[in-house]
């Protein structure tokens, strides 16, 4: 039942609601596998499942604490699906705005030396 | 009727920004071109870039890391495919790193509007499927809340 294209990119993995109900339970701090599959409702190997997808496109990370091993959000995977939210217009438009703030600088600075200058 | 269909299809894996800068056309190119330019304007402010390679030329790299505030790094990978002054500039942009298999391709156009230039940013999304990510990404769309709290935890940089 592996579907490939599930696997290959945060978007994929994204689109199944399960999958973002973990991540909005990562959201506001690490936890175990079974506290996870409580909250979800769901087996422990269904909820690993999940968590093996989510982190092979890099939207989660793991670290074992003690007997435990603790999931949490990783800021890396999520920033495609950051930029898809915010939009892409956003996150482009936004560049041309800070493009637009420097030309207007470099513009000031430029008149502000002729000025000097007095040519 | 086939091609009608087909030149939907790419409007639709489009996506255009544009914007009025006020400064002359030469001076907005010039920004592009050197790395400590891009340094003073490509990031937010509160972030920093780190380049390892800049090699402005079509074919070049410019590969480097965005730091955000929170201290989250994310890469920042863009080969230049076209650079043709001072009106246009088109390079993929790798929003996953060097081994994305999606990067976009990105167009940068800058015409002259008396003193100011206009620049437009069309996007194009390349491959089936991107184009099938993008629709699926749509589909899902009723989990926009928890991918809102999502934009915010990566917004607010942690």
């Amino acid at each position: 039942m592996a579907r490939a294209a599930t696997t290959s990119d945060a978007f994929n993995a994204v689109a199944e609601p399960q999958r973002r109900r973990i991540l909005t339970l990562l959201k506001g701090r690490e936890r175990p596998v079974n506290e996870l599959a409580r909250a979800l409702r769901i087996t422990q190997p269904r909820t690993s499942k999940h968590l093996r997808v989510l982190r092979e496109v890099g939207l989660v990370q793991v670290r074992e604490a003690g007997q435990q091993r603790l999931y949490g959000l990783d800021a890396r995977g999520l920033r495609p699906v950051h930029e898809w939210v915010v939009g892409f217009e956003q996150f482009w438009g936004e560049k041309l705005d800070r493009l637009n703030e420097y030309v207007r600088k470099q513009q000031e600075q430029q008149k502000e030396s002729t000025d000097d200058g007095g040519s | 009727m086939t091609a009608e269909v087909s030149t939907q299809r790419e409007a639709d894996r489009e996506i255009v920004v544009s914007r009025i800068i006020e400064g002359p056309r030469k001076v907005v190119f010039d920004a592009f071109t050197d790395v400590t330019h891009l340094g003073q304007w490509w990031v937010p402010d509160g972030s920093t870039i780190t380049t390892r390679t800049f090699d402005f030329r079509p074919g070049g790299v410019w590969d480097a890391t965005i730091q955000r505030p929170g201290g989250a790094e994310f890469p920042n990978y863009i080969v230049w495919k076209e650079i043709a002054p001072p009106e246009r500039i088109v390079w993929l942009y790798y929003a996953m790193g060097k081994n994305d298999p999606n990067a976009v391709e990105t167009r940068l156009t800058l015409a002259e509007r008396g003193d100011t230039t206009e620049a437009t940013l069309r996007l194009v999304f390349g491959s089936k499927e991107q184009r099938d990510q993008a629709a699926q990404y749509h589909a899902a769309r009723g989990a926009q809340q928890s991918l809102d709290s999502l934009a915010a935890y990566v917004g607010g940089g942690r």
